[in-house]
């Protein structure tokens, strides 16, 4: 709101400081950017092709701030007119101050509508570059950056920009501009008073720095305390069965309280401090009004200058102690502003993930592994020269322990990491030769963490394929077991998926994700632990479904459940990044060996 | 809601009373402000000769009255804050501790997302709203009707002037908020799918990247952008003309002042320093309306905040804590008398039905049946995180409906499917189970569940922190960070939800094996997807259709029961039983 006001004239302009701390908050938690010169010389590369819309936005700016600057001038000649009894000359004065007050109306409303277009334009278009990026973002990016910390780049830094554009850009150039022009104005009229005036200045500048100091403290620890409870909010109520089961919410309500408490404290020494710039910076001002009087008085006295230049003064010093304020406050915001734009580049700066290669995914989809080795960090190897071929049209397995590097395969099958070395063929083509598009068009995945989008279940059905027809997708439904299921949702294939509605369980979410990836009809299928949560029975059911589906075509699964790999064609027996054991069921269980070990526990049970 | 402002009456009277005196030293600051300029500049009253020690002492003057309403406000705003922080403070911990009472029916009813934001942003809403309300009405007040009494008492001109501008600047801001109030709530709701369509493809990235649905989703965030892009030009575009329509009426009315003055200056009854005066009792009037407007805003979006919380606050606990104490004669019974339930909001359909089932102290219950046939659904009836809705459940012989939640709730220990860790140290985690315990105490959980080996090839083995939703860690060691934790609780009865699903079967076999050493009087219920997780158990329950089909050992199950045996083929066919 305070920002809002900039376009109203003399005495009009209000900062609202008791009401809107906004502006001020900003201030407080300022965050110095690293880089501030070429940071903001790439935020100016936004701007360059809104050039035109730039100068008539400064064009603007320029009008309404001479309006600004002129209005007192005409209403202390209106009133040194009152004074000096021409009453005659009243109306014309009066007339050209109203036409001033509809230009300058008419200016503002220019210059708002164009910096609402121009800072839109410009978020929208960064908001689509982070985004374009984002979603080019290498695997090994995404696994290695909290995911809050990626969304909070779109969701605050990119906000935040936005706030800063929209509201300060203008204010700024307006407040620049408002100062040069007053303080000419003033040295115009008279350079002795206008010195003295600038006593104010100086103190308004030096009390902001000074209080700004102690008020960040209190304001950067509110807002981690802020951030601390909305974290203990979100993680209690999203694990609150835990809480419940455990008897916790005692516990857990103490310690919310506690930092709540904490954040009241420090929330009201951090308002009441925020809240006491106001009335300082009225004393200020007031002190200047007195000096302006009192020097004005004195030179009027001696008729170094006329009444009206003195009520112009006194318009003149509050016209610019306000542009001072703001900026003050703005440099905060710009600084923590520049420094989220800083965040937001970084990630825009992270290399996309590579994607070269040319030639086209036309054969049956033999894949082979030829000593590849590969490792995540530097020194923790997690495949050790690790080969394998499989067939087209055959069924391979992938068991073993937790980490011995079964999901590392098909990471570097779907090129979301890519190997240290060795190569990995599919249809004898290296895949990074192959059109990496191509190649995950022709492979589908379905990961043990299933992913579904807030959509209906139709559109996450069709997802991989959404030129599907209706019996293309219940057909898949059908396959995948889940037709029963959706029947029995409230609107059927038009129910929309919620985070965590639709009591949806897991194993239900599962059996989706299944038949989106059958609606896909890929060449060659990935299963890593796609069934852990779905029951064995349902699970042979839509095993027997495969068969079918995949024929000519080639299937990896990955299993801790050895019923769900048995049928498999080829099942490899991985341990700690190496294969230890390669054959069917039949051939490794005669074998005796560390399949027949794994085999025979799941025979045996567990004796309880 | 009101009972929690009532607590702090006394700093709600003390911030207007405050407030009336900074603005009452703001009223009286122009009149001083005439008789410098009038009396020290001009000398009006003494032939046109300037006083200089009139313009310093009253200067003075009123530079100590200023500072004194400067006072006077701070002081306001440190009982406002004291008064809306506190309010604040009290509803979040009363939100807070509500949504720590309810029962599941009621957080799913509302959905974990919105309870969040009910407790933060709302909160701060409404919090705002009462401190910004509690000086603001008054200080509008007092700048609106102190404003036009001085115009008044200036001249009657200049008050006919301010009567007839503040009801239309009043009506213009009346009317701008009308239009941009509904944008508001549009507004929030498109930054939500912007935000959500983010979170999905960062979460979902390897989905995305598989079927190559990047466009597609650039697509997708496009049209929200674009749309959250329109709304927020709608407001702005709103904002854009409400200020120079302000403007021209101000400055119309700053006009009129001047003319009005110019008159009566002429006629002799008023002077120049009055209608200076005059434009500045102008410009508070001004800022009180504009103040007016605002409060306005924050009153249509704290009244949105204030219903949402109500909503929170005013949900009784669906599932009543009873009184019973849990003291029995038998530990570790649990009884399914006649069970029936069904989900709320799912059209009354049945999950489960006509359950009669005896779990005997030390008996080790598996649990089996297909995806989505109602196993999770059973055993939390056990600790009420749902209620039955027909039939009873029985621990150690007493409705667990009697019990004292609590009671209830120590007396069984549950492991989830979906592992939920905390942001803590993993020893801190594991602690949840007994805050008392020993640090031997949980190494020797740790141990039970298989979780210590992976704990300690850690840099800083119990002491690492897991980060936010437990993402450092792999699904596998997350469910046994959570089973030691059920079992350090030691409680007499212990449920493992579909616990073990990402432990592969040796680390499962091994679990068990320990479990049963150590910990052999348990009642266990284990629900599970694999034979071989149950195969050992005393009972196994075959769960079919919301209903038992079928219970008894393996080998009973196994000539008995059909389905069993259609499990235990799926699952084990192609060796040789007895081999």
């Amino acid at each position: 709101m305070a920002d809002k006001s900039k376009g109203i004239p003399n005495n009009f302009k209000m900062p609202m400081r008791r009401g809107g701390g906004a502006a001020m908050r900003a201030m407080m938690t300022v965050e110095k950017p690293h880089n501030m010169l070429s940071t903001l010389s790439r935020l100016m590369k936004y701007f360059k092709n809104q050039r035109l819309m730039l100068i008539m936005l400064l064009a603007a700016v320029i009008f309404v701030v001479i309006c600004n600057v002129v209005m007192p001038a005409i209403q202390s000649e209106a009133i040194d007119l009152i004074a000096e009894r021409q009453f005659g000359k009243i109306p014309a004065i009066l007339m050209i101050m109203l036409a001033t007050a509809l230009l300058l109306s008419l200016g503002t409303l220019f210059q708002q509508l164009l910096s609402r277009t121009l800072s839109q334009r410009i978020v929208g278009l960064m908001r689509e570059d982070l985004f374009d990026r984002i979603v080019n973002l290498p695997i090994r990016y995404i696994d290695n950056h909290p995911h809050g910390d990626i969304m909070s780049r779109m969701t605050n830094d990119v906000e935040n920009i936005s706030n800063t554009v929209s509201q300060s850009f203008s204010s700024l150039v307006s407040g620049v501009f408002t100062i040069i022009g007053t303080v000419g104005i003033m040295f115009w009229y008279c350079p002795r008073l206008a010195l003295l005036s600038c006593i104010t200045v100086i103190l308004t500048v030096l009390v902001t720095k000074f209080m700004s100091k102690h008020m960040r403290r209190f304001f950067t620890k509110r807002q981690e305390l802020l951030g601390e409870l909305n974290s203990a909010v979100e993680e209690n109520v999203v694990g609150y069965k835990t809480v419940a089961a455990y008897n916790k919410q005692e516990a857990v309500i103490e310690d919310f309280n506690s930092t709540s408490d904490e954040l009241t404290r420090v929330g009201i020494v951090a308002e009441i401090l925020g809240g006491s710039m106001g009335p300082i910076m009225n004393v200020i001002n007031n002190l200047g009004f007195i000096i302006i009087a009192a020097f004005g008085g004195y030179f009027a006295l001696h008729g170094i200058i006329s009444i009206g230049v003195i009520s112009a003064f006194i318009v003149y010093a509050k016209q610019f102690g306000r542009p001072i304020n703001e900026i003050a406050n703005l440099y905060g915001q710009i600084q923590t502003a520049l420094a989220g734009a800083e965040r937001v580049f970084a990630v825009m700066d992270v290399e996309s993930e590579d994607k070269s290669g040319s030639r086209e995914m036309d054969g049956e989809g033999v894949v082979t592994f030829k000593d590849v080795n590969f490792s995540y960090y530097e020194g923790k190897q997690v495949l050790y020269d690790f080969n394998l071929e499989v067939r087209s049209g055959h069924k391979v397995a992938l068991v073993g322990a937790t980490g011995s590097g079964k999901t590392t395969v098909v990471n570097l099958l779907m090129r979301f990491y890519d190997v240290d070395s060795g190569e990995i063929m599919v249809d004898g083509v290296n895949i990074k030769d192959i059109k990496c598009d191509d190649l995950r068009r022709g492979t589908a995945i379905v990961l043990q963490d299933t992913v579904l989008f807030s959509d209906t279940v139709r559109n996450n059905l069709k997802y991989a394929n959404p030129d599907a027809t209706d019996e293309e997708m219940e057909r898949a439904a059908e396959m995948s077991n889940c037709r029963r299921m959706i029947s029995r949702l409230p609107n059927g294939y038009d129910t929309e998926l919620t985070e965590s509605g639709c009591n949806l369980s897991q194993g239900q979410r599962q059996l989706l994700s299944i038949g989106r990836a059958f609606l896909a009809n890929p060449k060659i299928l990935i299963l890593d632990e796609a069934t852990s949560s779905v029951d064995t029975r349902t699970e042979k059911r839509i095993q027997d479904a495969m068969t079918n589906l995949m024929k000519d075509r080639t299937s990896i699964i990955i299993a801790h459940r050895l019923s769900t790999i048995r049928d498999a064609d080829l099942i490899v027996v991985m341990d700690k990044g190496r294969i230890v054991e390669t054959g069917n069921h039949d051939e490794l269980i005669a074998k005796k060996g560390r399949y027949f070990e794994l085999y025979m526990t799941q025979f045996e049970g567990n004796a309880i | 809601m009101f009972k929690h402002l009532r607590k702090y009456w006394f700093f709600a009277i003390l911030a207007p009373l405050f407030m009336i005196g900074e603005v009452s030293m703001d009223l009286f600051q122009p009149a001083i402000m005439r008789t410098i300029v009038d009396e020290g500049v001009l000398g009006v009253s003494s032939g046109g000769v300037g006083n200089l020690s009139l313009i310093i002492s009253e200067g003075l003057k009123m530079l100590g009255l200023v500072a004194l309403g400067g006072a006077s406000g701070v002081l306001s705003g440190v009982f406002a804050n004291m008064c809306g922080q506190r309010f604040g403070n009290d509803l979040r911990k009363d939100c807070f501790r509500g949504i720590m009472s309810f029962s599941f029916e009621q957080t799913d009813k509302f959905s974990t997302g919105s309870l969040v934001t009910r407790v933060t942003n709302d909160i701060t809403q409404l919090q705002n709203l009462v401190t910004q309300c509690i000086r603001g009405f008054v200080r509008t007040g007092t700048f609106l009707f102190g404003g036009f009494f001085c115009m008044m008492s200036l001249h009657v001109s200049f008050g006919v002037v301010t009567a007839c501008t503040i009801p239309l600047v009043v009506i213009m801001i009346a009317f701008f908020l009308r239009k941009a109030s509904p944008i508001f709530s549009v507004l929030q709701k498109k930054l939500d799918r912007v935000n959500s369509v983010m979170q999905e493809n960062v979460a979902g990235a390897r989905v995305v990247k598989a079927y190559v649905k990047e466009e597609r989703e650039k697509e997708r965030f496009g049209t929200a952008n674009r749309e959250l892009i329109d709304t927020q030009m709608r407001v702005l575009t709103i904002f854009a003309y409400m200020m120079p329509l302000m403007n021209i009426v101000m400055n119309c009315a700053v006009v009129a002042v001047i003319y009005v003055g110019s008159i009566e200056v002429k006629a002799g009854a008023v002077t120049p320093g009055t209608i200076m005066a005059a434009i500045t009792y102008l410009s508070l009037i001004l800022h009180g309306i504009m103040m007016l407007a605002m409060i306005f805003q924050t009153i249509s979006r704290g009244s949105a905040s204030a219903r949402r919380i109500n909503e929170v606050l005013r949900c009784e606990p669906a599932i009543a804590s009873g009184s019973f104490s849990g003291d029995t004669s038998v530990h570790g019974q649990v009884e399914f008398r006649d069970v029936s339930f069904s989900y709320p909001g799912s059209g009354g359909e049945a999950v489960l039905s006509g359950i009669n089932l005896t779990v005997n102290p030390g008996e080790t219950l598996g649990i089996l049946g297909s995806t989505g046939c109602g196993k999770s659904t059973l055993v939390s009836l056990i600790p009420r995180f749902y209620d039955v809705t027909g039939g009873a459940v029985l621990l150690d012989g007493v409705d667990v409906r009697e019990y004292d939640l609590k009671v209830l709730r120590d007396k069984v220990a549950i492991a989830l499917q979906t592992s939920e860790l905390f942001s803590t140290t993993i020893r801190e985690n594991i602690k949840w189970g007994d805050p008392n315990a020993t640090d031997e105490e949980v190494a020797r959980a740790a141990e039970v569940a298989q979780a210590a080996e992976f704990i300690n090839s850690k840099e800083e083995g119990y002491d690492t922190m897991i980060a936010e939703k437990g993402m450092s860690l792999s699904g596998g060691q997350k469910q046994r960070v959570s089973i030691s934790r059920a079992i350090l609780k030691n409680a007499e009865i212990l449920i493992f939800d579909d616990s073990t699903s990402a432990l592969d079967i040796k680390t499962e076999a091994r679990l068990y094996d320990a479990l049963r050493r150590e910990y052999a009087g348990v009642t266990k219920i284990i629900i599970a997807q694999r034979i071989a997780s149950v195969k050992g158990a005393d009972r196994i329950a075959v769960l079919d259709n919301g209903g038992i089909s079928a219970c008894g050992t393996h080998s009973e199950l196994m000539e008995t029961s059909e389905i069993y045996r259609d499990i235990y083929n799926s699952q084990l066919k192609g060796v040789d039983i007895d081999g």
